[in-house]
Formats: C-alpha cells, sequence, structure tokens
C-alpha cells in the first residue's frame, strides 16, 4: 500500500487517542501480564518498538492512552524476563495461537475489490497480484487490498472448522481454554490457553498445523483401502477417519464431471465416480469405506482424498502457529488499516457474528473527506460507496476506516 | 524397591539410578580386578554403539548388566564426542526397546507414566486389523512422534479423540523409546572433565580409537566448498531458479534457501551478491539478514535449513523425487547427490 499521508497519520493518532482516553480502561490485559513481550506500531513508523513488558493492566492501559498506538500486539509465548533481547528472554512456555487472514484465500470477491499496480512498470489488475508482471517481469507491486462481508464469512468458516477440530479431535474446553478474535482486518484469531497446549514444542505444534490442514493424509491410514485381513466397517470414527469419509461424500457428491477429470485419476476410477456415483455414495454413508474400494483404485483414491479433504480442513496460516516467539494482536484493541476493533467473541456468538456491524469502535460523529477511489462497503448495515475522486461528508467509522486504508484525505 | 533384573533391564529408570548410588561405588572400586567383568561389558556397550548402533540385552549376570551401564555413560561423557552422545543414546535406546515390547500392556503403561509422567490409560479397542491397548494424551504423543517420518505416525493419519490417541503395544513401546534415548543422551551430555585412573583411561583410548576408525563411516564426508548446483534437491532448485527469475517467495522459502546455502558451504559475500544482483534488496539489509541466519549477529544462532516435513507444512517442498522418498532433511539429499557426484 502507498505511504500514508502524514495529515491522515495525524489526524487518525488523534482520533486513536481520544478512543483510548475513554475506552483503553476496557482493554483486558492478557492473563499472566508479567510474562507476556508487547510490542507497538505507531502510524508512519516503520519499526515495531518490541521487548516491552509491564507490571499490571493499569500500567500498559497507561500506554495506549499515551501512545495510542496503530496496533498493539503481545506475545503468545511466556517469559521469565519479556523485556529481555530475544535470546535472554527465557522461555517459559506459549499458547497455541492460530491464524485465519481471508488474504491467503482464493476468493471470487477479491477480484472485485483488490487491485494491485506494478512498481516498475505501473501496469494495472484486479485481485491477488500475479507472481511477476506480465509486462516487465518484476516482481513488487502496490498492492490495495480490501475486504467484504463475503471475505469475512469465509475467515469465519474456517473459524468454526477450526474449533470444531480443536474440541472434538484436541479435546479442548470450549469455554475455558478456546477464546477466539476477529483480527480487526480480514480474519480471526484462535488463541488456545491450557497447560497441555503451553508446553508443545514447535515441532508438535508443526504436527498439530499439518493435522488442522489435512496435509500429509492417506487413505490407507483412513480405512480408505482394504488390506487383506483389513476391511469391513469401520466402527471407529475418530479424528479424520469420520471427517474425512464425510469429505469424500459431499465432495463425490457435488463434483462435477468436469472436477472429476481434472483430478486425472486412473481411467476405471473416474469412469465409476460417474457412472457408480450413488453406489458410492450409499457405501460412504452407510460407513463401509471399504466397499468402495471395488470402484475406486488406491492411487486414484489418494488424490480424490487430498482435493476432498480441502474442504473439511481449516484454512490456516502455517506460520503463526508454528512460531513459538510469535507476536499476535490483542483482543479490544484497535486496527490501524482500519479503525476497527480486534475483538474476543465468545465462542457461542460465533455463528451470529457480524464484525462490520460489531467491532465498530468509531461509532459517533461525521467527517468530511475526499476519497481517491475505494470499493463498496458495507458498515452497520449501510452501504457507501464505491467512491472515486469525490469529496464528502461520512460517518466517523466510514471517514477513519478509508483514512486507515490510505484511500482517502481529510478535508477541513 | 526394584529387583536387581529389572534394573538390569532398564538400568536409566530412577529407581534403578537410585539402586546404584546405594552401592556407592567410586572409581577407586571399579579399578579392582573383582569388578573386571563390569568394565569389559561397559567398554562392549560403547563399541556395540559405535559399530551395530544397538547394544545386546545380556542378562545372565544381571548385577554386571546394571553396573556396566553408568561406566558406559561414563566413557561416553569421557571421549566428548558430541555425535556420540547421540549414537549411545539411540544404542541403549534400542536395547531397551527390544524388551519393552514384550512386557505385559500394565508395565508398559506403568513406565510409561511413573517414569515419563505421560497421560496415558489402558483401553481394548479392535479397529480393522490392529488391537488398541492405550491412549495417550496427544502432547504425550507428539513429543516423541513428531520426528517421525513414516505416514503412519502423522497425527493427521491416527485415531484421535478428545485430547487421546489410540496405541497398539508396538505403538507405545516405539514412542517409549524416544522417551529413553532422550534420558540417557541428557544423562551422557554433560560438558564434564573426567580424569580417570589409569585402566579406565586404556579403555577410554581403545574406544576413542574405535570411533576414530568408523568416524567418516558414520558422521559422513566433509561438503565440497564450492556449490554443486546439480546436486540441489528439488525444492532449493525451484526457490533457487524462482529468485532467479524475481519470482515473489514466502519468507519461509526464502529462509530455506538461505540457510540451505550457507550450510552447504557457500561464502557469504557470494550469497550476498547473488541476492543483490537479482532482487530490488539493499545489499546492506541483505547481507545483515544472511549473516543473521548464518550465526554471525543477534543470537549467534546458526540456522540449519527447515526439516522436509517443515517445508511440507509451509508448502516450499516442490516436486519431490525418488531420492526425497528416502530422506528427511535437504541436506542429506545434496549430501547423497555430492557424494554421488564425486564418484563418478
Amino acid at each position: 500500500m502507498a505511504e500514508q499521508d502524514r495529515g491522515n497519520e495525524q489526524y487518525i493518532t488523534e482520533q486513536f487517542k481520544r478512543y483510548y482516553a475513554t475506552e483503553a480502561q476496557r482493554v483486558e490485559a492478557p492473563p499472566e501480564i508479567r510474562r507476556r513481550e508487547f510490542g507497538f506500531l505507531s502510524f508512519g513508523g516503520r519499526t515495531m518498538f518490541r521487548h516491552i513488558g509491564f507490571q499490571d493492566p493499569q500500567q500498559f492501559r497507561g500506554y495506549l492512552r499515551e501512545y495510542a498506538p496503530a496496533h498493539t500486539y503481545f506475545s503468545a509465548a511466556y517469559y521469565k524476563d519479556p523485556r529481555a533481547s530475544m535470546a535472554e528472554k527465557g522461555w517459559l512456555g506459549a499458547d497455541l495461537v492460530f491464524d485465519i487472514d481471508s488474504d491467503h484465500f482464493d476468493l471470487p470477491c477479491q477480484k472485485e475489490h483488490d487491485r494491485w499496480t506494478c512498481r516498475t512498470c505501473g501496469k494495472e489488475g484486479k485481485g491477488h497480484p500475479p507472481e511477476t508482471c506480465h509486462d516487465c517481469k518484476k516482481a513488487t507491486f502496490i498492492e490495495e487490498t480490501w475486504l467484504c462481508e463475503n471475505c469475512l464469512r469465509a475467515a469465519k468458516y474456517e473459524a468454526q472448522k477450526l474449533l470444531d477440530i480443536l474440541i472434538e479431535d484436541f479435546g479442548f474446553q470450549a469455554s475455558g481454554e478456546l477464546s477466539v478474535n476477529f483480527s480487526g482486518n480480514r480474519g480471526f484469531h484462535v488463541h488456545v490457553r491450557s497447560p497441555s497446549a503451553k508446553e508443545l514444542d514447535q515441532l508438535a505444534r508443526r504436527e498439530i498445523v499439518d493435522y488442522i490442514r489435512g496435509i500429509g493424509i492417506e487413505a490407507e491410514y483412513q480405512g480408505l483401502i482394504a488390506r487383506r485381513g483389513r476391511g469391513g466397517t469401520a466402527s471407529e470414527q475418530r479424528g479424520w477417519r469420520g471427517r474425512s469419509i464425510r469429505a469424500l461424500y459431499d465432495f463425490i457428491a457435488e463434483a462435477t464431471p468436469e472436477q472429476i477429470k481434472g483430478l486425472k485419476l486412473g481411467r476405471g476410477a473416474s469412469l465409476n465416480l460417474i457412472e457408480s456415483r450413488d453406489e458410492i455414495l450409499t457405501a460412504l454413508m452407510n460407513k463401509q469405506p471399504s466397499r468402495v474400494v471395488k470402484y475406486i483404485d488406491g492411487k486414484s483414491m489418494g488424490k480424490l482424498l487430498e482435493a476432498a479433504v480441502r474442504e473439511q480442513a481449516s484454512a490456516i496460516d502455517t506460520v503463526v502457529t508454528t512460531d513459538l516467539r510469535r507476536l499476535i494482536r490483542l483482543p479490544n484493541t484497535l486496527h490501524g488499516k482500519t479503525g476497527w476493533l480486534t475483538q474476543n467473541i465468545p465462542i457461542d456468538d460465533l455463528a451470529d457474528y457480524d464484525p462490520l456491524t460489531q467491532a465498530i469502535a468509531f461509532t459517533e460523529g461525521t467527517e468530511r473527506v475526499f476519497i481517491n477511489r475505494a470499493p463498496e462497503i458495507v458498515l452497520s448495515g449501510e452501504t457507501y460507496g464505491p467512491f472515486e475522486e469525490e469529496s464528502l461528508e461520512l460517518p466517523l467509522a466510514v471517514a477513519i476506516f478509508l483514512l486507515c486504508k490510505n484511500a482517502a484525505r481529510v478535508e477541513r | 524397591m526394584i529387583s536387581d533384573r529389572e534394573a538390569a533391564k532398564y538400568p536409566f529408570l530412577n529407581d534403578a539410578v537410585t539402586y546404584v548410588e546405594t552401592l556407592g561405588l567410586t572409581l577407586e572400586n571399579l579399578v579392582d580386578p573383582s569388578y573386571t567383568g563390569v568394565l569389559e561389558r561397559g567398554e562392549r556397550r560403547v563399541s556395540q554403539a559405535i559399530l551395530s548402533g544397538e547394544a545386546t540385552v545380556e542378562l545372565e549376570d544381571t548385577l554386571t548388566e546394571l553396573l556396566s551401564f553408568p561406566v558406559a555413560n561414563m566413557f561416553i561423557t569421557a571421549m566428548a564426542e558430541e555425535y556420540l552422545f547421540r549414537r549411545y543414546a539411540l544404542s541403549e535406546a534400542a536395547r531397551a526397546h527390544e524388551l519393552l515390547k514384550d512386557e505385559a500392556e500394565e508395565r508398559i503403561a506403568k513406565l510409561a507414566r511413573l517414569e515419563f509422567g505421560w497421560d496415558l490409560r489402558l483401553v481394548q479397542e479392535r479397529v480393522g486389523e490392529k488391537l488398541y491397548r492405550f491412549e495417550a494424551h496427544f502432547k504425550d504423543y507428539l513429543k516423541n512422534a513428531a520426528s517421525f517420518r513414516e505416514p503412519e505416525w502423522k497425527l493427521v493419519n491416527r485415531l484421535i479423540r478428545n485430547g487421546y490417541v489410540l496405541l497398539t503395544k508396538r505403538d507405545a513401546s516405539r514412542l517409549l523409546q524416544e522417551e529413553i534415548q532422550r534420558r540417557i543422551g541428557s544423562l551422557v551430555s554433560k560438558r564434564r572433565r573426567i580424569s580417570l585412573p589409569d585402566p579406565l583411561r586404556i579403555r577410554v583410548n581403545n574406544l576413542q580409537k574405535l570411533f576414530d576408525e568408523n568416524r567418516s563411516r558414520l558422521t559422513g564426508q566433509a561438503l565440497p566448498t564450492k556449490l554443486l548446483t546439480e546436486a540441489l534437491p528439488p525444492c532449493i532448485r525451484h526457490a533457487f531458479q524462482g529468485l532467479m527469475a524475481g519470482r515473489r517467495a514466502s519468507h519461509m522459502e526464502r529462509f530455506a534457501l538461505t540457510s540451505f546455502l550457507i550450510n552447504a558451504g557457500m561464502g557469504i559475500d557470494d550469497i550476498v551478491k547473488l541476492f543483490a544482483s537479482i532482487t530490488d534488496f539493499d545489499e546492506q539489509f541483505t547481507r545483515y539478514q544472511i549473516e543473521h541466519i548464518a550465526g554471525l549477529r543477534g543470537s549467534r544462532t546458526r540456522y540449519t535449513p527447515p526439516t522436509c516435513s517443515t517445508l511440507k507444512t509451509h508448502r516450499v517442498c516442490y516436486e519431490p523425487d525418488r531420492l526425497c522418498e528416502r530422506i528427511k532433511h535437504p541436506l542429506s539429499y545434496y549430501r547423497i547427490k555430492v557424494r554421488d557426484y564425486q564418484r563418478e
């Protein structure tokens, strides 16, 4: 994104200050605050202030009031001395954290609202930028990424699948051990706080990531390829075993013949999937996966399963979860790229949660801004834009959102 | 109180270690001819680690078998060979595994819980051809299985519910072998100067000689100083070519490439030149990052490239070939290929 306008930065900082003056009091400090590292970014700041520690919630809230940071982070990790340099901190454990960001998804709506411009030759396009520019072959772009209810719904769906896996398979307690937050921009975070999660090392966290993404799943171990002496009904439906049968069922039921051909399965298997679809679905529905074997050979089953599990897996970011020293956004603080709140959501309320209404921080007042270019945005049920080179008096939440996205400037 | 036989079978158990301590043996005692058998067995435990990688089980004389374990540990610590710490721990853990797999389920469960603090329950569930006899909390499972490469050990291919993973007896013994290996590894890998009486010193020297004779077979040859691009594994080759083409790379991909090049022996100046010539990065910054990964800055840790499974997780693994199936680290791929090229 282009550099933030100096005037904008000043204006947003003032607004954030005004917000924190009254609301900092309501920001909940993370559990075990004295063991946590904090990090902050200011508007226009290029480097993060990190290795910061606080003795108690009051001291921390004082910091928010004084500096009104654009972004507020805390460590998933617990340290003996959070203020020391990385090597000296003394790692004691870390919450298990997950990040779901719709920017990593491939969604049709992104082709509507996201744009890129090649830094070298100025070529423009919609959606995600290509690996290299088609015209000049360079690989650096200015990106304008936006979001809409579609992206957020997609992210929420992934978060729900993640929570299901964490509760059903890993046995974490929905109340007490799991918390889910709207990230304040394009996604959701899930934090697991439990003694068994805290001590997991990097390798273990990587296995959990693979589990949740369905990476490395093999049909043989899902009871989907019968060996001699094996087979019969899979009475056990634990973990991915049950889920992969559901995944296969849904995938086969919904796949078009073109999609099936696209998987490049064995010829017999492709044909059977199209011609004997009902028989295969019945076998899966009766949880008799071994009966599927006569229609689909082992190798084809592997490919089919890999494609099918994507729908049941959760598209978590792989780096965030495996990083033992990650800083992650603190709930109920402001997000400097939207002016919205990073917001904790009770798990039971997640299904009905609408960030575009509930995470709005600046609920009162208006501001006149000049907008360069911005797609349509729906906030609190009202539709605004699309905008193109126009000057408008807008509700403060909309104005600050456009300013944070650097698509507008204040007109006074 | 632990029986002599149990202590001899599993001399690394806390009870066995305490039992040996109560005997109050000193180095001077060990020089006494009556302990020659113990010293010989201790020396043989180490030579078995060097030569075959698995110590034998010798329970005819249980006291000798028990006492030779701390003696062998002392020899290993005195040799102070980093590589041997691991190999010896593996050798002793493999020996324990031989015994464990024939123990009753109850014995295995007790060992896992009391010695290693596992959250483990006895169950009886048949799924297909497998009879599951335990369920272990996933944290205990992962602590031991996460480094295994076979697909059957991946958590995603396991039966797990409510935080517990089903295990067969074979599974449980194999996972315990890992625990045992770690424990023995930490018993011997102390940096400590030991001054030994001559009869013991002679045995250590013999073992040192034996290890030196086998060193290159065990630890592999040094890598050539010039990068052999023909020997790069597919993932690193892909990252390398991507960099040349100016393709956008993830942080993990860049990290994998840089740490690989450093560990494959490419000079820092050469890497900086390579990166700076084809990207828009400014040279100072690029150099700083590379030096950081090389352990010349910051935490002073020299980073090794991520393992194959980490690269798979982060989608950096690219078109694995047949050699990839045999290795779990991109540097191993490179080592094998380099050796093949050097032979030609």
